[in-house]
């Protein structure tokens, strides 16, 4: 039995994006198509070649308007695709790329397809504003039932208890924090993809409407509309790939109790995924030239940048203030593509890992990092966490 | 401060003793007959020793706050805001964490580590849904 690593036997070969907006005109299965296709292309394959199907989130009825699209059958269909392994994943993705290389890597895919496509923005429009969680059914299910009724109608209402808690235990300030989507903002205007780049000050960021606090407007991520699509290869096919790019390394552990509420250390958040991600290669933080790490809000990039040991627990606060380390130029350029913050709501961590793939590449235009070579990416945190490295090929 | 608007809860074989004892005002978790550990929500097993015999005890506060929210946001048409949402422990049930309403201050008023008693206000659906009440007010 190989001690081999099975990620190391894949490779993430291509990306490709929709058009990205705040509202795009054009439904969610054609831009799901519309990414497929450009992320195949980007692989140096044609859709013959792909014998694996995934995606996120998989059947039944989404909490959220917009928030399911691409039906795996109907993409399927559309794409005359035949298939060796396919999954639709409604729980447990840990990360995009997770259970596409796990297949890859026990030979039963060998090119396979993920996407996750979002119309969060139109969805949004037509219900007069970013709506309550859960509210496309009538009775909050399973964990929702502890929370919907009681108010806590929406994913900021339910993470901001943590920044609450974070803030009490570490001291970490607003204006500090601010930093995160400041900083963000100014690498989104780097991205021509972006749905924000209009320049963001502290200032600004702290007249902004509260929502849940500690949690004020630019501290959420953007609902948006967009498809972003990943193929995931054999690593012994590299020779008929464009430009793959390695998986060094990765991890999904929940340790605590999965469920918003319930997670019994609020103020630390991503520990056990961090740390069984780091076991499985010898490369170090420190090595880490680019960091994409989940925001769907602010405080979820505080919880990875600490777990991940960027810097110290209870350090992240003073770790982004100015944001000289994690803008342009910094030691760890962070959310090169803006983020969800400022980029859009593409979820799930495909926003981030197409950026870690282009970075690696060099071929992130304007925002490229000189030199990067190793990538770092991870999903959410707490009941649902994934982290990764990605390395250049 | 109403908290009728919303989105009522589904209720399950598990939950069922829960949404019952809410309505009489009565605030109650799971308690395992052979290690008596305190479990919340309820599952009908044991989340300390992994035994399937667990019956109903009540929780009676005061309780300490371990975080919160205040909510600005109307998330749904006709939802009175602002409201503050407390999640409250209680030391002499470890295990037990619920998450609920804030009354007896102003919202901005919630502090960690904060006493409360424990409560139930009229929610959603006509169930009775629990809303913690600061000690003192």
């Amino acid at each position: 039995m190989s001690t081999e690593l099975f990620e190391k036997r894949v490779v993430i070969s291509g990306v490709g994006q929709s058009r990205i907006g705040r509202q795009v005109d054009r439904s969610g299965l054609q831009l799901t198509l519309d990414a497929i296709a450009a992320a195949v292309a980007d692989a140096g394959l044609t859709l013959d070649d792909i014998d694996g199907l995934s995606m996120f989130p998989g059947g039944g009825v989404a909490n959220l308007p917009g928030y399911a699209n691409g039906n795996l059958y109907e993409v399927q269909d559309a794409l005359r695709i035949t298939t060796t392994w396919k999954q639709g994943v409604v729980e447990g993705l840990s990360l995009p790329f997770y259970g596409a290389a796990m297949a890859v890597a026990t030979g039963q895919a060998r090119h396979a397809v993920i996407w996750r496509t979002v119309k969060e923005g139109s969805a949004a429009r037509h219900t007069g504003g970013r709506p309550a969680y859960g509210s496309t059914k009538p009775a909050a299910e399973g964990p929702l039932a502890w929370l919907l009724p009681i108010g806590m109608l929406s994913p900021v209402v339910q993470v901001a208890p943590y920044a609450t808690r974070y803030m009490h235990e570490y001291g970490a300030t607003r204006e500090q924090l601010a930093w995160i989507p400041v900083t963000q903002r100014a690498w989104a205007a780097l991205n021509p993809s972006a749905v924000y780049t209009k320049p963001l000050t502290v200032a600004d960021y702290l007249d902004g409407r509260m929502i849940s606090s500690p949690i004020s407007l630019y501290d959420c991520d953007v609902p948006c509309d967009g498809s972003t699509a990943l193929v995931v290869s054999a690593a012994e096919a590299a020779g008929d790939l464009r430009s793959p790019v390695r998986v060094e390394a990765m991890a999904g552990v929940v340790d605590g109790r999965p469920s918003w509420e319930q997670w019994e250390d609020m103020g630390r958040v991503g520990y056990a995924t961090a740390a069984a991600m780091w076991a499985r290669t010898s490369l170090r933080p420190g090595d880490v030239d680019v960091a994409q790490l989940y925001d769907g809000f602010t405080i979820e990039c505080v919880w990875w940048l600490e777990a991940m040991g960027f810097c110290g627990t209870g350090e992240a606060g003073a770790f982004v203030e100015g944001g000289s380390r994690i803008g342009p130029g910094g030691v760890l350029p962070l959310n090169t593509w803006g983020g969800q913050l400022s980029g859009g709501r593409l979820h799930a961590a495909f926003g981030h890992t197409a950026e870690a793939v282009r970075q690696l590449r060099g071929e992130a235009g304007a925002r490229q990092v000189p030199g990067a070579s190793v990538a770092a990416v991870t999903n959410v945190g707490g009941y649902e966490a994934g982290a990764a490295l990605l390395t250049r090929w | 401060m109403d908290a009728t608007a919303g989105i009522p809860p589904d209720v399950s074989a598990e939950t069922s003793g829960f949404w019952a004892a809410a309505a009489q005002g009565r605030l109650v978790a799971e308690r395992c007959t052979s290690c008596e550990a305190f479990s919340f929500p309820p599952r009908g097993a044991c989340r300390r020793c992994r035994g399937r015999a667990m019956e109903e005890c009540e929780i009676t506060g005061p309780g300490v706050v371990y975080s919160y929210t205040v909510n600005y946001q109307a998330w749904l048409p006709g939802l009175a805001v602002p409201f503050g949402i407390v999640l409250v422990e209680f030391p002499a049930c470890p295990g037990v964490r619920v998450a609920g309403r804030l009354r007896g201050c102003a919202p901005e008023e919630a502090r960690i580590g904060m006493a409360v008693e424990v409560g139930f206000e009229p929610g959603p659906g006509g169930f009775s849904i629990p809303s913690f009440v600061a000690v003192g007010a």
